[in-house]
């Protein structure tokens, strides 16, 4: 039988083979029999006792997820739990079975019309449905005494198939065992995915319909890093999938083979990945985003809800650093409280530092004053970074706020400190000034997805252009050397934050380069640790020297595969 | 019975954090407890589905309505709900 590749979006850089387990939520039920024949009396007390046992599952999974995911994500069961004791939802299965449905019937036809009462109420309320059927499939297969397939006793090797994984699903998951998983729903930022990136799981999500046709007890690879769910796969494919990778975790800071350190640190994105990332041996957190303090909620966070947050990844690194890049929005990235005009062209619009000085500015100046104020409590030591800068001009006012901020702070006689203040470098203009821009900053990062797509001209999401999107152009490579060069000639150390740095084959041109620090997804920290244990600087100086003088992306590579 | 017309202030609206608060605080009393959107049928105030569904937004104003011996305590918890900021609940 040949191979066959279904694609998807793939959430973690890991793969992994295995055999197909399906998780199915739902339960079949035969026909309701006749009213007559039912115990009406019964089927109250089936009911009653069905939502009991269902707020005592929901109440365990919701403490294991505050602990192993995170608060925010554990408060969609509080959500449920109210649902499931919701008198005009009871009272409509009650009525159901009053007119002689058993508990199991009259269950489905009581939630229905909660159901259709939200999604024909549209936007924010159509959302709470799918929390409805959630909790209306929970109900039925406790009463229907459906088995549920043990998530956390699946055998080792199982790759786990669903239509989608609900935050209690993967809190379950024993990452020991389960090879991977993929769900037909999902995106990027799904609790699926972000668990998966938290814990080290090769997962594939949003891979539509055709997941479904995959049979149990295939052998199927998922491919975390293409996005794809190989069925079938050829010997080939699986013997690449399977190779584990076998490097050792390093927990101490790395240097190379002739003395130079570089701080190997982890991108995270939400605080479940702290964890993750102390467990790859990352040294810092070199990119900490903030978007998902502001995503996927009605109204900012407020300022004491922010400390806390930049207060438990500094704690997560006493002895380490924590960048944290201020807030970055655009256009594309829709938030309901912030007024973001649609633009023709979002990547060269209003976002990243440009809202953070205009409309955002009380956001803003509200982050700052959380950022201060963790900077005194937490452990480690904090570094503040402002995305997507341009000018000189959008550093001085952006400085200026953080000095007034501070200023704001001892007057309140609020205990605050004064973090390390640095730039992304992202734009072409941030590398022609970089000089000037050093002169006034502590450090840079250079983020290269952005880098690229600026330097290049070329969006990464348009496939067309995919191809010119490529951080290791000789066009980008000589933008990030003149980064490098401002940076240490201004006395400023750099580090770079894109996923380039998270390519074990780049890290010896990337040392060579002059880069003080790698930050990466967590997954790729033990590569890139083993590979800058193995460099020696003036042979990845001599490395960088080559690829600089190339002229095309073709000779880059050919440099570097020679050089192997 | 009683009512009263309140403004909403969560920035929220009657949504989310503040609608799972309003159902709980309805649950603390005794009283019959209702609440409607201008002009609409009133709903159950302990029924999250019914008061989700008011889609009552930031500056709305709706209706509370109290039939019970502790009428007057359930219309001042659950205005102080509807008109307290939402960064400003007690945890």
């Amino acid at each position: 039988m040949s191979e066959r590749t279904l694609s998807g979006i793939g959430v973690t850089p890991l793969s992994g083979v295995g055999t197909v387990v399906w998780y199915d939520q739902d339960v079949e039920l035969d026909e309701p029999p006749a009213p007559d024949s039912v115990d009406t009396a019964a089927e109250h007390r089936r009911f009653g006792n069905a939502v009991a046992t269902a707020r005592e599952e929901l109440q365990a999974e919701r403490e294991r997820t505050a602990e192993k995911v995170g608060e925010s994500e554990a408060e969609i069961f509080d959500a449920h739990l109210q649902f499931l004791d919701d008198p005009q939802i009871t009272g409509a299965v009650e009525d159901a079975i009053d007119e002689g449905l058993p508990a199991e019937h009259g269950t489905r036809e009581g939630f229905q019309q909660g159901i259709e009462q939200l999604e024909a109420a549209g936007g924010r309320m159509a959302e709470r449905a799918d929390d409805l059927r959630d909790i209306r499939d929970r109900l039925v297969r406790i009463l229907a005494d459906a088995e549920r397939i043990d998530l956390s006793a699946l055998p080792e090797g199982t790759v786990l198939l669903a239509e989608m994984l609900t935050p209690s699903d993967t809190a379950q998951l024993d990452p020991e065992a389960v090879a991977g998983f993929a769900t037909a729903a999902g995106g990027r930022t799904s609790h699926a995915a972000i668990f998966a990136r938290s814990i080290g799981i090769p997962a594939v999500v949003g891979v539509g319909d055709d997941l479904l046709d995959i049979e149990a007890d295939s052998e199927v690879v998922v491919d975390g890093e293409a996005g794809e769910v190989i069925v079938d796969p050829s010997e080939a494919t699986r013997e690449r999938a399977s190779e584990r990778r076998d490097v050792e975790v390093q927990a101490d800071r790395v240097e190379t083979a002739d003395g130079k350190e570089i701080e190997v640190a982890a991108n995270v994105g939400t605080l479940a990945e702290l964890e993750g990332a102390v467990a790859q041996g990352a040294d810092a957190i070199g990119l900490f985003r903030t978007e998902f303090l502001f995503l996927d909620r009605e109204a900012p966070p407020d300022e004491d809800e922010q400390v806390e947050t930049y207060v438990e990844a500094l704690d997560a690194f006493p002895e380490g650093r924590v960048v944290v890049r201020t807030l970055d929005v655009g256009g594309d990235k829709p938030i309901p409280y912030i007024e973001a005009d649609e633009e023709d062209n979002p990547f060269l619009g209003m976002r990243g530092i440009r809202r953070s000085l205009g409309p955002d500015a009380d956001l803003f100046e509200t982050q700052i004053r959380a950022l201060l104020r963790a900077g005194a409590e937490g452990d480690g030591n904090l570094a503040v970074m402002f995305p997507l800068v341009a000018t000189v001009g959008e550093v001085e006012q952006a400085l200026d706020v953080v000095d007034e901020v501070a200023a704001d702070l001892e007057s309140e006689g609020i205990d605050h400190a004064m973090p390390e203040l640095g730039v992304m470098i992202e734009t072409p203009a941030a590398v022609f000034v970089g000089d000037a821009l050093a002169d006034r900053l502590d450090f840079f990062s250079i983020g290269t997805n952005d880098l690229a797509q600026y330097v290049m001209a070329a969006s990464r999401q348009n496939e067309h252009v995919a191809d010119l999107h490529d951080p290791s152009d000789p066009a980008v490579l000589r933008a990030i050397d003149r980064a490098v060069d401002a940076a240490h000639a201004g006395d400023i150390w750099i580090g770079m934050c894109g996923e380039m740095a998270g390519d074990p084959e780049l890290t010896e041109l990337l040392i060579g380069l002059g880069l003080d620090e790698l930050s990466m997804s967590a997954v790729t920290i033990p590569d890139v640790k083993a590979n800058v244990v193995e460099a020696e600087t003036d042979e990845a100086e001599s490395l960088a020297a080559s690829t600089l003088e190339s002229s095309t992306k073709d000779q880059v590579r050919s440099v570097i595969s020679d050089n192997k | 019975m009683m009512d009263r017309i309140v403004t909403i202030v969560p920035e929220a609206g009657l949504h989310a954090r503040p609608a799972s608060k309003f159902v709980e605080t309805a649950n603390q009393f005794e009283a019959e407890l209702q609440i409607a959107a201008d002009g609409e049928e009133p709903v159950d105030a302990r029924s999250m589905l019914g008061v989700t569904s008011v889609g009552a937004e930031h500056g709305d104003q709706v209706k509370l309505i109290a039939d019970g011996e502790d009428a007057e305590a359930a219309l001042d918890a659950l205005e102080k709900v509807l008109t307290t900021p939402e960064d400003e609940y007690d945890e």
